[in-house]
């Protein structure tokens, strides 16, 4: 039950845009893709997503080769959600939200207003797409990827109805069908609190047997959300694992082109990176 | 997280009631227009229609001219006026820019230069039997030649991009355009005539002989347009979004390019060419309704009839009994129309 990329080498525009890279994405956690800028860590995404035809190497899907999988089965199975443009037609959010749903539409419903409840979107909902600012696009778009992927819950067994709709319910259902968050950049254009919002949301998703991966340019946030960070650069993969293993200053200095010191903040418990 | 609850308890009540649907309520009302626009234009014309007499069995030559000319050319006018504004729909909808348009990809253009081409070189009115099918024919030739060229090219050296398409479209209908031009500069005076007045647009040569298999044809190739709605919208997002959501983009291009061509093809071909019908349309049902496909598609349908209707019955009252080229009428409402709704409309 992964999403596995092995060897995977890619050519665009004359470009080697990955070499040789092996990757795997499993449900229930959370992997962070870093880099610095042209990296491949779109390309990466894209190539996992089954957008981009590989030159080399194969990807599997729970074992099986992406290619041979339906593009609406594999919508079924994992989204992607990349940078937000202007949509060129005058769309309502809810409009938009309502195009990432491939489920029946008597499901709709529910499904919507609890992704938009989720992510705090209901102020948004009966406005126009176009007239939200980058950050507001972006985060209808995380609310669209996360819809895509969002499967009706197993009835949970009887409790009060107030606590049953509360955010914060668990109900682990050890059958539920695996799926793949493939995010670039979600926290691009996010304020502080939507960004934490949007990481805690893609953390939570390992609960419903998402695999996520995203792609992250701060490191900060890259060490406390995911449970593993794969360091990319230059089209190939220098490190994977817990951000203790990869977060190294040496190598991140190296690669970044500039001082990188990490440090374990002692009164938060976690990494912390400065430059 | 703190939770808006009653934003969103708000949102349920009033913004899920499923806006852009195809139970759109707007959709009645156009429906109800095409209707209102269909009574109009039999009603009115040339000749006054004394229904009631027609209805008990006298007047027969008024009711002749009802059956066998005023009612197909009426049909023709919808048709049309229809699939003109389905197809622009679905071109901005897949070129994801406002200002798309059936003429913009070439087909009108080799149409035109079908039409033109046999107007000039043709045997004319002589031919035998087969001369009221010629015109038409050499139309759907000139449209489906341009488009498969459009196509070919595209795909062998753009990969099929929509940016490759829209720049050989334009490129293509320049050449067209020459092609017209050489004609224009080549007929005698009559066929000029001729050849103005198509290349103006005009349903006064509808009958039902040459109606019905230009509507079987054109309903063949309009009638998928309107069951990829839904990919449309999500083409909207992006190429890449609408195939991460499942759709294939690329059969989806050619599903549309190939309908919207053959569709308008057919209807320049029995026609001519109608200018802004495409265009404006679904601007006005966007509007109305909202830019989900599943309401611009069919809307756009019915808009176009009613108006293309409208437009041919002022064509041939305004200055009856003579008529005037019906883009006269369609460009005259259709330009200060679309002025009007760019400077309306707020940055979209």
């Amino acid at each position: 039950m992964t999403l596995r990329a092995e060897k995977v080498s890619l050519q665009l525009g004359g470009r080697q845009a990955l070499k040789a890279v092996s990757l795997e994405v499993t449900p229930g956690t959370v992997t962070a893709l870093i880099g610095p800028n042209g990296a491949g860590k779109s390309s990466l995404l894209r190539i996992l997503s089954g957008e981009l035809k590989l030159c080399e190497g194969r990807v599997t899907l729970d074992g099986q080769p992406l290619h041979l999988f339906q593009v609406r089965e594999l919508a079924r199975l994992r989204s992607h959600m990349g940078q937000s443009a202007i949509i060129a037609f005058d769309f309502l959010v809810e409009e938009v939200l309502a195009m990432g749903w491939l489920g029946r539409p008597a499901d709709f419903r529910p499904a919507l207003l609890d992704v938009v409840a989720r992510c705090d979107l209901g102020a948004l909902l009966g406005q126009h797409f176009n007239r939200l600012s980058s950050g507001e696009r972006q985060r209808v778009q995380f609310a669209r990827a996360l819809l895509q992927v969002w499967r009706r819950k197993e009835a949970a067994p009887a409790e009060g109805g107030a606590s049953h709709t509360r955010h914060g319910r668990r109900c682990p259902d050890a059958g539920r069908e695996a799926r793949y968050l493939l995010l670039d950049e979600p926290t691009a254009n996010l304020d502080l609190r939507h960004e934490l919002l949007a990481l805690r949301l893609a953390r939570r998703a390992r609960e419903d047997n998402l695999g996520v991966l995203m792609v992250l340019h701060d490191l900060n946030l890259a060490a406390r959300f995911a449970d593993r960070v794969a360091l990319l650069a230059d089209g190939a993969l220098i490190s994977v694992g817990a951000p203790e293993e990869v977060f190294r200053d040496e190598a991140l200095s190296g690669l970044y082109g500039t001082k990188v010191f990490v440090e374990r903040h002692r009164r938060l418990n976690r990494l912390v990176v400065h430059t | 997280m703190p939770i808006n609850r009653a934003a969103v308890d708000q949102a349920q009540e009033t913004s899920l009631g499923g806006s852009s649907s195809v139970r759109n309520p707007a959709l009645w009302l156009l429906a109800a227009a095409l209707c209102g626009a269909l009574a109009l234009a039999l009603a009115v014309g040339a000749m006054p229609m004394p229904f009631r007499d027609i209805l008990v069995g006298e007047a027969a030559f008024q009711r002749q001219v009802l059956v066998e000319i005023r009612a197909p050319r009426v049909a023709l006018a919808g048709l049309v006026g229809a699939v003109l504004a389905a197809s622009g729909a679905a071109l901005q909808g897949l070129f994801r820019n406002p200002l798309a348009d059936p003429g913009l990809i070439g087909v009108s253009g080799g149409a035109a230069l079908g039409a033109v081409a046999m107007i000039v070189l043709g045997a004319g009115p002589s031919a035998g039997p087969w001369a009221a099918y010629a015109l038409p024919l050499a139309a759907m030739l000139g449209a489906m030649l341009v488009t498969l060229f459009l196509w070919g090219f595209a795909s062998r050296y753009g990969q099929f991009s929509i940016v490759t398409i829209l720049l050989v479209g334009i490129a293509v209908n320049a050449l067209t355009a020459v092609g017209v031009g050489a004609f224009q500069y080549l007929s005698d005076d009559g066929q000029l005539r001729t050849l103005t007045f198509w290349l103006m647009g005009s349903f006064g040569r509808a009958s039902w002989p040459a109606v019905l298999p230009a509507a079987l044809a054109m309903a063949a190739a309009a009638t998928p347009l309107f069951l990829v709605a839904r990919a449309l919208d999500l083409l909207q997002l992006g190429e890449s979004e609408a195939f991460h959501l499942g759709v294939e983009v690329r059969s989806l291009k050619r599903r549309i390019i190939l309908c919207a061509a053959a569709a308008v093809g057919a209807g320049v071909a029995v026609s001519g060419i109608i200018g802004f019908v495409g265009l404006v349309v679904p601007h006005l049902v966007r509007l109305l309704g909202g830019a989900g496909h599943c309401w611009v598609l069919p809307g756009s349908a019915l808009l176009g009839a009613a108006l293309t209707i409208l437009a041919d019955l002022l064509a041939r009252t305004i200055a009856a009994p003579a008529e005037i080229p019906l883009s006269l009428v369609t460009s005259a409402l259709g330009a200060p129309f679309f002025l009007w709704l760019i400077a309306r409309a707020r940055p979209i």
